[in-house]
């Protein structure tokens, strides 16, 4: 692309924001009314996809993944050897990404995840990400300071852990595989899954608490 | 692009904000925006490294401080612009005041299931063998072009060793220019402390790295 089209897309947001509503609301507002003028947008659709992100795609379909795994030695193998392929066939989880890998946090090696130069995240199984992962401090530092990024989540690591941090640059999702904690022997699967948190799966969080399992 | 969003390794951000609300949107508008993105019509040619380098293309100032899904909306604001579907006035206003037509039609709630699901694979056909294998140590290209590209400049001219193949990808260099190719992709292992020497680093970082952005080492 030429210096000359690069100057252009600069110009046409730095046009749109002196031009545009200074409150994201409105700006919101204008974009929708002006799409649906357009017939490129049906209001009722953004309702479906709202709904769909605030009732039933978030972390409990990632957590319904890390049970099945912590309970069928089989799909585990299989979803860590590509895990797209294992989760198709799962009600809700098996159409939610194309190109799904999942990395296994053992009592050697612990898992983290970011993405330095956007904010890649495997939504459709985890819903839209934190506020805190697509922010500066967390995309700069989670690749040259994770210890210290883990350390303000509450996770110190002992020195005697292997840390791998996985920087989302292709188009392949990452989702951490944590470990099964203690005292969960017998459990079934939804037990299981209700002691899942959404930073465990990104590699925020280390150890799970039994705690919370619903019986 | 040698721009701002290109944040791995650099310093005087603070602290990250682990105290936030575990909730999927955090105002109303949030959730409408994200709604509009996923639900409206895209125009041919706006795949997703054209969504991506239209972002990096934000003012450096604003792509700090605006919230992430005022950006998602500002870049089709932008990309209707560029593709001479509405002008500034249009948006600014809301209203469609010329004959710049969409690309139609507008997508049916229905939609929503059948989009999650087909969701675009971005892996092709094997064109050519991969040139590495899983051991393979490899150094980065040390290359930096005005376009889009996913080599973060922490990464450039550093040695690590080929984890993964991971098949054939479309290559977002080109991609976001609107010409397809594809090629072969690796997840890369590099030495933290390689990386920012003297830091007591003992981490690995991994990242998925395409073919022409490596050389044998």
């Amino acid at each position: 692309m030429s210096d000359h089209e690069h100057k252009n897309t600069g110009d046409v947001h730095r046009e749109l924001h002196s031009h545009l509503p200074p409150e994201p609301a409105l700006r919101v507002r204008a974009m929708e009314s002006l799409l649906i003028e357009k017939g490129m947008l049906d209001p009722e659709t953004v309702d479906a996809w709202v709904e769909a992100y605030c009732e039933k795609i978030g972390p409990k379909c990632g957590a319904r993944i890390v049970a099945k795994a912590w309970s069928d030695a089989d799909f585990k193998a299989r979803l860590l050897e590509n895990g797209a392929e294992a989760v198709k066939g799962l009600d809700d989880a098996g159409w939610a990404v194309a190109h799904l890998r999942v990395i296994e946090n053992t009592p050697a090696i612990h898992n983290l995840v970011v993405c330095t130069l956007c904010s890649c995240y495997p939504h459709a199984i985890l819903g839209p990400p934190p506020n805190w992962y697509k922010m500066a401090a967390y995309r700069s530092r989670a690749v040259r300071d994770p210890r210290g990024v883990l350390k303000e989540f509450g996770v110190e690591l002992g020195g005697d852990i292997g840390l791998r941090v996985w920087d989302s640059t292709s188009e392949l999702r990452y989702l951490v595989l944590p470990g099964r904690p203690e005292g969960t022997g017998g459990w079934d699967e939804e037990r299981l899954a209700s002691i899942v948190t959404r930073n465990s799966m990104i590699g925020t969080q280390r150890d799970l608490s039994i705690d919370a399992g619903q019986a | 692009m040698d721009g701002i969003h290109d944040l791995g390794g650099r310093q005087g951000f603070g602290k990250v904000d682990t105290g936030e609300k575990e909730v999927a949107f955090h105002s109303d508008w949030e959730a409408r925006a994200y709604g509009i993105v996923r639900a409206m019509s895209k125009a041919p040619g706006w795949s997703l490294d054209k969504f991506r380098f239209t972002r990096e293309q934000i003012d450096p100032a604003d792509y700090l401080t605006r919230p992430y899904y005022d950006q998602w909306l500002q870049c089709y604001a932008a990309l209707m612009v560029g593709s001479g579907i509405a002008s500034v006035a249009e948006i600014a206003s809301g209203h469609s005041q010329s004959g710049l037509a969409g690309p139609g039609p507008a997508r049916g709630p229905d939609s929503v299931f059948e989009t999650q699901k087909s969701a675009a694979p971005f892996e092709r056909p094997q064109i050519t063998p991969p040139a590495f294998n899983a051991g393979s140590s490899v150094q980065t290209k040390s290359f930096a072009h005005g376009g889009h590209t996913r080599l973060p400049s922490y990464i450039r001219g550093h040695k690590g060793e080929v984890r993964h193949v991971r098949g054939t990808f479309v290559f977002p260099d080109d991609s976001a220019r609107g010409i397809e190719h594809a090629e072969p992709l690796y997840t890369v292992a590099f030495n933290a402390d390689d990386l920012w020497p003297g830091e007591g680093a003992s981490h690995l970082v991994l990242l998925d790295l395409w073919e022409s952005y490596l050389d044998p080492a």
